[in-house]
């Protein structure tokens, strides 16, 4: 007797397997004239709709899309390039003043502005510098890129010129180069004369009145593209139109005074509820640049012989997995130097991201970046290596126990013992809290975890939505401190400014030392980096905190695979940074 | 009294041994678990180590007759090792389910007044949260085992047990043998284990079945989200799951079979559940 139970569980089960085939053959046949061509002055981009256009970032606003959006309509003061080739990576051909004059010993940046205008045609002069320095500064506590101690707090002394020249004194002297790439990069000049025509803002009640206006606008996204405030800016575009949740369309700025004119007409920025949904619209046509999901990098194939070209979007970024010193029972094993350095070797970063990621990603080898595109594990102090990780382990008392459990034979803190602190009979046995929904990742650690296993390491992985969330940063031999290794890079663990220092990183008590790494060498280099004018201090920081391995590097994955149609010109190279700017873009 | 019972068992095994259908359920069950737990046994494979440098062999390359997944693990050998896990796992959270469910139900329904109000009122609310969402959420909780599995998937699957029982309970306790004994002094814990659960057996047995194939398929939703047992276990959901990320590679051989047989599986237990709701009837055992 079939009962409609039974047509229903047979139905579930049919089609799931079925759903990969029928993917296919759905959407394999969709109309490709809802984009391609249509109109040759304008592009369709995969885009979630931004929330925020004030351009100074708040709390819980602070997504990538907002900040792209931002940077459209207003042109930050400077933009950066990480070819190596520019003084401080300034892209001269976008900022809109040259490169700081660095006096008094390295704490004076004198800064002149270029000749630049707002869209109405009103100049681009240091008042609206001013104006935003007053704005950030009487409203530091609810600026999103302010941290204690940084900018505006680390400015002793403000001035401006003229119109077109300002300086700033620092506290103290800073590595020009950080304080250019990590600081200055915050200052995006706001039109005061049409957001504080009666120069409200140069006292610091009437910056937090103004700034309450501005933020309450900013809160009010569907008068975005009605609002007199956003009409005036600065960037290549202007809004258009704007659909709260939907559909977002720059138009060309007329009146641009930059040198990167856009050269299209419009750029509809259109968003999709998932991954899922976007990528059916892609493989049908419908949009010309979007982004193939990680589930979905086979169909690279598929793409190109629709037209499209398939390009990874290298990120500046690293990725890691997060080792927690603070962990009572397994901290004192992780500050073992060569117990890392063991774990390490028994990374296949080079296979890993050849096999397991299609080729997309890449080996990180320290903190700073390699030059992005790099895929090669060359400059790592640490290959895969099973035999000497196993030497390693042998040599400081471990019993190695292939697919068993290794235990501490020798405790003690000479060379040839298990180090402090670490007890007779002690196992390598970890959890790993990783994330869930990255099938690259899951295989990922499945390779790791046999790999650990043939030196007696038992890994066990468990998958979480969210595992930054549960695993923070807990006080040393925090009783309650249970998380072992956290992985939380499936699309980069930590994404740069443009210089790559690890003050938020790898510093003693650094706000993303999640794992409460302390070292005072480390901590010293990083303090070169960001305090002195050396330019090898970054080379001295890096190769250290490589070889001493704070946490163990992983394969880098690309910030996102882009498909964009082969006629569109300008896309690449993409911002390592994760900017996109549409201005470049162009029909063949 | 015994030769009653044994012939009662004898007939619904007749009626159940009439049903075709039944019985193919019940050996393609049989082959299915054989394949599981006697197979490596015959096929050797190393399910635990991965082989970067064998991904995706087609099927019929020398020593991988189903070819191998996306980290080199031999797909014959993982299907016998997923097997495991999903036979394990729906037998176990599929009896779990049904006994708790069956006293929940029994009691409740027998008892009745403000005891059964409260009692049915927890089915209700934990019925009216979706089960898969309960899953998800404390699979996402606590590290997924073949142990938590079978305990998160039974902690929840029991709803639909207690109603059935209940429902019979309800009706199993106003009739006349169930009011002699209670006439006769006897206690309301000795109704429900010598009255109500054996008379509610053959509704419980019938719903047990589909309560194994649901757990399958509960266990294959979970892994198909990333919520199943992580890696070197393996399960048939979590493989269609792989296979499915790998379908427009061409490795076809990562989804289908999996897929026909989680099909196989939950077709085996409806038939089987099928030919025992037939053995148990009554009716049809005095045809």
């Amino acid at each position: 007797m079939m009962t409609s139970r039974l047509l229903r569980t047979v139905a579930v089960a049919a089609g799931a397997i079925l759903v990969g085939t029928g993917l296919v053959a759905c959407s394999g046949g969709s109309s490709e004239e809802g984009g391609k061509g249509a109109s040759k002055d304008s592009a369709t981009v995969a885009f979630r709709t931004p929330n925020w256009i004030l351009p100074i970032s708040a709390p819980g606003f602070t997504q990538g899309e907002n900040a792209i959006f931002t940077s459209a309509l207003y042109r930050p003061l400077y933009s950066y390039q990480l070819d190596g080739t520019a003084q401080y990576n300034i892209d001269a051909n976008r900022s809109l003043a040259e490169p700081p004059v660095v006096s008094n010993g390295g704490k004076t940046l004198t800064i002149t502005l270029k000749d630049d205008k707002w869209s109405d045609g009103t100049a681009l002069t240091t008042k609206d510098i001013q104006f935003w320095y007053a704005l950030v500064t009487a409203n530091k506590d609810k600026w999103a890129s302010y941290r204690k101690g940084g900018f505006p707090d680390n400015i002793a002394d403000w001035s401006v010129k003229d119109d077109k020249t300002f300086s700033m004194t620092t506290t103290q002297a800073y590595n020009p180069a950080w304080f250019v790439d990590n600081q200055l990069n915050r200052i995006t000049p706001l039109p005061a004369h049409a957001w504080d025509s009666e120069g409200a803002a140069s006292t610091p009640a009437g910056a937090k009145k103004v700034f309450e206006t501005l933020t309450a606008a900013a809160k009010d996204p569907k008068t975005y593209d009605a609002n007199p405030l956003w009409k005036v800016g600065s960037g290549p575009w202007k809004l258009e139109k704007y659909v709260p949740g939907g559909e977002v369309t720059l138009a060309a700025q007329a009146s641009y005074s930059g040198r990167d004119k856009p050269k299209l007409a419009k750029v509809v920025l259109r968003p999709f509820t998932g991954d899922d949904a976007e990528f059916n619209v892609l493989r049908a046509g419908q949009i010309d640049y979007g982004y193939v999901p990680a589930a979905n990098t086979s169909q690279k194939s598929y793409l190109e012989s629709k037209d499209y070209k398939v390009s990874p979007w290298y990120g500046w970024s690293i990725t890691y997995l997060q080792l927690n010193y603070s962990n009572p029972k397994t901290g004192v094993l992780f500050k073992q130097p060569y117990l890392r350095q063991a774990m390490q070797m028994l990374i296949d970063q080079p296979t890993i991201s050849k096999v397991i990621w299609a080729g997309m990603a890449a080996p990180t080898c320290g903190p700073v970046p390699p030059k992005p595109g790099t895929t090669d594990a060359s400059g790592c102090v640490y290959k895969f290596d099973p035999a000497a990780a196993k030497q390693l382990l042998e040599s400081h008392g471990w019993k190695v126990t292939p697919d068993g459990q290794t235990t501490c034979l020798t405790p003690g803190a000479a060379d040839t013992q298990c180090g402090e602190g670490v007890a007779a009979g002690q196992p390598l046995t970890f959890t790993v809290t990783s994330q869930t929904g990255f099938a690259a990742t899951t295989k990922m650690f499945a390779e790791i975890k046999s790999q650990m296993a043939k030196l007696g390491i038992t890994l066990t992985i468990k998958e979480v939505p969210d595992s930054v969330a549960v695993t923070p940063a807990c006080k040393p031999a925090e009783a309650t401190c249970g998380w072992d290794m956290s992985f939380f890079g499936s699309q980069g663990s930590w994404y740069y400014p443009a210089f790559a220092s690890g003050e938020r990183l790898f510093a003693t008590d650094a706000p993303v030392n999640l794992g409460s790494y302390s070292n005072p060498e480390a901590d010293k280099l990083i303090d070169a980096t960001q305090f002195s004018g050396d330019d090898s201090a970054l080379t001295a920081y890096n190769d250290f905190l490589a070889k001493d391995l704070p946490v163990l590097w992983m394969p880098n994955p690309v910030y996102q695979i882009s498909a964009y149609r082969s006629g569109l010109q300008g896309v690449e190279p993409q911002d390592p940074m994760n900017s996109m700017r549409f201005q470049d873009w162009s029909w063949k | 009294m015994t030769a009653p019972v044994r012939s009662r068992w004898r007939l619904g095994l007749g009626v159940f041994a009439e049903n075709r259908l039944a019985l193919v359920g019940a050996g393609i069950f049989l082959a299915l678990a054989a394949f599981s737990f006697l197979g490596p046994f015959v096929w050797h494979t190393d399910q635990v180590h991965t082989d970067l440098a064998s991904v995706h062999l087609d099927p019929g390359t020398p020593g991988h007759p189903l070819g191998t997944d996306g980290v080199g693990y031999d797909q014959l050998g993982r299907l016998m090792l997923g097997g495991q896990t999903s036979i394990i796992v729906g037998l176990a959270a599929g009896l779990l389910a049904t006994l708790v469910g069956t006293i929940w139900g029994a009691v409740a329904g027998f008892v009745g007044g403000w005891v059964d109000s409260a009692m049915m009122r927890v089915v209700d609310a934990m019925m009216s949260i979706p089960a898969l969402f309960l899953f998800m959420l404390l699979a996402a909780i606590v590290t997924p085992s073949v142990t938590m599995l079978i305990v998160i998937i039974g902690a929840f699957a029991w709803l639909g047990p207690a109603r059935l029982v209940r429902g019979e309970a309800l009706s199993l306790r106003t009739r006349e043998y169930v009011q002699a004994m209670r006439g006769m002094g006897g206690t309301s814990g000795r109704a429900v284990r010598r009255h109500i659960v054996p008379n509610a057996i053959g509704t419980v047995i019938v719903n047990a079945t589909f309560q194994v194939a649901d757990a399958i398929l509960y266990v294959a939703y979970l892994s198909f989200l990333g919520l199943g047992v992580p890696p070197p276990a393996a399960n048939w959901g979590g493989m269609l799951s792989d296979g499915l990320a790998d379908t427009y590679s061409g490795h076809w051989w990562l989804l289908y079979p999996p897929g026909i047989a989680i099909i196989l599986i939950v077709l085996a237990f409806n038939f089987i559940g099928d030919g025992l709701r037939d053995a148990f009837e009554v009716r049809l055992r005095r045809r």
